[in-house]
């Protein structure tokens, strides 16, 4: 597996850039010339200086070490968010499509319900859930998106629990625990790997549209939808300050959307 | 096929029950309080009295259960009470701002239909030549990026410097080109990919080989297999449609346009509970009748396809 990774640039490339990710992530403070969040009015719309590599904004922030600092905002809500809609959604679609039957059908009588509410609409209107406005996000969007995702996962189960394989198991006493765990999941996990990796990027992006809707975050906060609030008034005066924010969110989703897609064809090469 | 059109009414029926009472419970979970909430707005500084009066006023002291039946029977008829911001009807503000949504949603359908289907099929035909790859890769860049800020840049590109539409403005069809593409772009890149895949399928399913073999003309060949491909990208452009209403806001932030989306931020944001869930409900409702109406086209496409659509456990 891991060596045909390694053998397909595409692969390669997207590891690459969600590896550069994590460090900037990590790294955040060693990165950054300053901090992201003083104002100082007096640098008002700076020209990029040594000081300030990209210049300020309207409120003299540096433009650098918010985008920098932006990657670890926006990671440390993407990563739980995803690990939570992982947990629940195989948990629940594995145990409901393995046992089958009446409990199977239920579960999709009421995902078709919670289907029937667009993701965007069920994570905007959860957003006020908690005190901390960080659980808050990863709250909302897992409560939004678990169901979408247990479809899938629903299907892979169905798809690798009729195999005779399986069947075997069952017949030499198995328990269904342990087929559960150590049969089915671990071959189904480079299908969900492919589908977690791919969400993770859509998980950025909708983080980013709340900060940009002004729902979530703390004002202020280093976010890179958040440094497009407002930016219709900057259209004409500073256009570089919409376009910077725009291409670390495209950097970021694309390494996971490119290791993503990249390990889909690993996995069927059937479907190209 | 009318048989299985009525039994889906029947779930939808069932459904669309639930998305009521999902609705109201979403929007009850909040911790904050939108007596209190309203009381702030009306006295500055509250006593406890005046929030309990506002909250009685409110009928939010009811239990739960009791306010969604009251809420229920009345939103049936349309009937969604006055805003607690402006105390106005909601439902001339709701249809006042659903118009400009769903013309953006509309154009965005159109131009996520034109930009799919040809370059779909372009996509599938020169299947591994630089087309295809320069597609796919496109596809990559246009999905991971919000669509507002595909609307931003569509805006720095063809309003501030080649200024051939306006930035703001929501009155004729013209002002909603560039929003309707921010929309479609990064649609249309998912369900490229989808409709790729399933014409490929439809290529090298037996069918084909058996056309070609009576000696069938490629372009009647082209049809048939078109015709077994759409279902799949049918249900996602139906699907597309809701999210575009859903997901409206940013699009109605970036050009100012005063749609839906705007107007439910607008009310998360003061915690009017009753226009969200007025809100919530509506697009819910809208997103679940597309859904539908791409079922019974699908139906129409592909009878047989549409008798086992999903996988039941034997």
């Amino acid at each position: 597996m891991i060596h045909k990774i390694l053998r397909k640039p595409q692969a390669v490339i997207g590891l690459a850039m969600m590896l550069t990710v994590f460090a900037v992530m990590v790294f955040a403070p060693a990165f950054a010339p300053n901090d992201p969040e003083k104002i100082n009015i007096m640098q008002k719309f700076a020209e990029p200086s040594e000081q300030y590599p990209l210049g300020t904004d309207d409120m003299g922030r540096c433009i650098a070490s918010r985008l920098i600092y932006g990657a670890r905002v926006s990671m440390s809500i993407a990563l739980p968010t995803i690990a939570a809609i992982a947990v629940i959604s195989v948990l629940l679609a594995t145990v409901c499509a393995y046992i089958g039957g009446i409990v199977d059908r239920l579960f999709v009588i009421v995902s078709d319900i919670f289907m029937a509410l667009p993701p965007f609409l069920v994570a905007m209107t959860l957003v006020g859930l908690f005190e901390s406005k960080a659980l808050s996000i990863v709250i909302s969007i897992a409560a939004a998106m678990w169901v979408w995702n247990a479809q899938v996962v629903r299907t892979y189960v169905i798809r690798e629990k009729n195999k005779p394989y399986i069947i075997t198991c069952q017949m030499s006493g198995c328990s269904q625990m342990r087929i559960i765990i150590r049969h089915i999941i671990p071959n189904i996990f480079p299908h969900l790997l492919v589908l977690y990796s791919t969400g993770l990027s859509g998980v950025i992006i909708m983080i980013s549209s709340y900060a940009f809707l002004g729902l979530g975050l703390e004002t202020g906060t280093a976010e890179w939808g958040a440094m497009l609030v407002g930016a219709n008034k900057l259209v004409f005066s500073h256009p570089e300050l919409i376009v910077y924010p725009g291409l670390c969110i495209l950097f970021a989703a694309a390494g996971f959307n490119l290791f993503g897609e990249a390990l889909r064809d690993i996995c069927d090469p059937k479907e190209n | 096929m009318i048989k299985r059109i009525l039994s889906r009414l029947l779930v939808l029926a069932v459904v669309l029950f639930g998305v009521t009472l999902l609705t109201f419970f979403y929007t009850s979970l909040s911790t904050v309080d939108a007596a209190q909430a309203l009381a702030v707005r009306r006295f500055t500084r509250p006593t406890a009295e005046q929030v309990t009066q506002v909250r009685h006023e409110l009928g939010l002291d009811q239990p739960l259960a009791k306010q969604y039946v009251a809420w229920l029977s009345k939103a049936v008829s349309g009937e969604f009470g006055n805003s607690y911001n402006t105390g106005k009807p909601i439902i001339n503000e709701l249809s006042a701002s659903l118009q400009p949504t769903l013309k953006l949603a509309s154009m965005a359908l159109l131009f996520t239909a034109l930009l799919s289907i040809p370059l779909g099929v372009w996509s599938a035909s020169g299947k591994g030549g630089i087309a295809d790859k320069s597609i796919y890769l496109f596809g990559i860049v246009c999905m991971s990026v919000p669509n507002y800020w595909i609307g931003f840049m569509l805006m720095l590109a063809f309003a501030v410097n080649i200024p051939l539409f306006s930035i703001m403005g929501a009155d004729d069809l013209k002002d909603f080109i560039l929003p309707a593409l921010a929309v479609a772009i990064p649609t249309s890149a998912a369900n490229i990919r989808v409709f790729r895949s399933s014409l490929l399928d439809g290529y090298n399913s037996d069918f084909v080989m058996y056309a070609r073999a009576r000696g069938i003309s490629e372009i009647k060949i082209a049809g048939m297999v078109s015709r077994y491909a759409l279902p799949p990208l049918v249900t996602l452009l139906g699907q597309s449609f809701g999210f575009t209403i859903a997901g409206s806001a940013m699009i109605e932030f970036v050009f100012s346009i005063p749609g839906i989306g705007s107007m439910l931020v607008t009310a998360l944001g003061s915690r009017d509970t009753v226009t969200i869930n007025a809100c919530v409900l509506v697009i819910a409702v809208i997103f679940v009748a597309v859904n539908f109406l791409a079922e019974v086209i699908n139906a129409v496409l592909d009878p047989k396809k549409h008798t086992k659509e999903r996988v039941y456990d034997t």
